[in-house]
């Protein structure tokens, strides 16, 4: 039931990542993500990319290019076991060159301490906005009168 | 660093957009207000101090192995469906 199979497939250009974590990765170049600002911490490492962990895991890696060491854990905010809409100015929305709220998705970077799952953290103060279609992100700076950057992700589970 | 020396009800101005005004100061603590574009954000400096922390233990201590994790979070979709 082949016959609709593209003679010439376009080739496409993979780059070789260099992980601590993983080994060497082959990624592909339209994967890669820029970032309009450095995480902040880490001003040198301005292009990622995401692994997810497995086949539909909501736990991903969002992997520097550029220091084979930097890599954080994340997930999307739809998957946290509860509620989190903060506002997004603007100005952000411009930033990841959007003008449409719909386009841009939050992701939530984990603390994940050795061995116990009850002491898993999640950085609701600092959230990644990354526009999906474009691979534009940034990390955010949000009112830290609402928000906490170290939010346990299973209260009293 | 520029320094500048400012009384209770004078202002800096940034960029011609903007003011940074000293309201009031006594023991120790200086009030400061700002007006500046919806587009400029301001925070206090300790609030990116401490993405800046969270940031480093995330990037620092996680381990590789996500598969107690995965299950939980799995455990939880099966307990809502």
């Amino acid at each position: 039931m082949d016959n609709a199979a593209p003679i010439n497939p376009p080739e496409e250009e993979l780059i070789k990542v260099r992980s601590s974590r993983f080994g060497t990765l082959e990624i592909k170049s339209d994967h890669v993500i820029t970032m309009t600002r450095p995480f902040l911490g880490f001003p040198e490492s301005t292009s990622f990319f995401l692994i997810p962990h497995s086949d539909n895991s909501p736990l991903m890696w969002i992997h520097s290019l550029d220091d084979p060491d930097l890599a954080f854990v994340v997930i999307s905010h739809t998957n946290l076991p509860f509620s989190y809409q903060p506002e997004i100015s603007t100005a952000i929305t411009r930033e990841l060159d959007t003008n449409r709220d719909e386009e841009l998705e939050l992701l939530l970077i984990l603390t994940i301490p050795r061995g116990d799952t009850n002491e898993i953290t999640v950085n609701l103060l600092g959230p990644i906005i990354i526009n999906s279609e474009k691979k534009l992100a940034r990390q955010l700076v949000l009112d830290a009168g609402q928000y906490n950057p170290c939010h346990p992700l299973f209260p009293q589970a | 660093m520029l320094v500048l020396a400012r009384k209770t009800g004078e202002s800096i101005v940034i960029n011609d957009n903007i003011i940074i005004k000293v309201l009031d100061s006594s023991s120790g603590q200086v009030r400061l207000g700002i007006e500046a574009p919806a587009t400029i954000p301001v925070h206090r400096q300790e609030i990116y101090q401490r993405i800046i922390d969270e940031n480093k233990k995330a990037a620092a201590k996680t381990p590789t192995d996500l598969d107690q994790l995965n299950n939980l979070f799995t455990s939880l979709e099966t307990n809502k469906g």
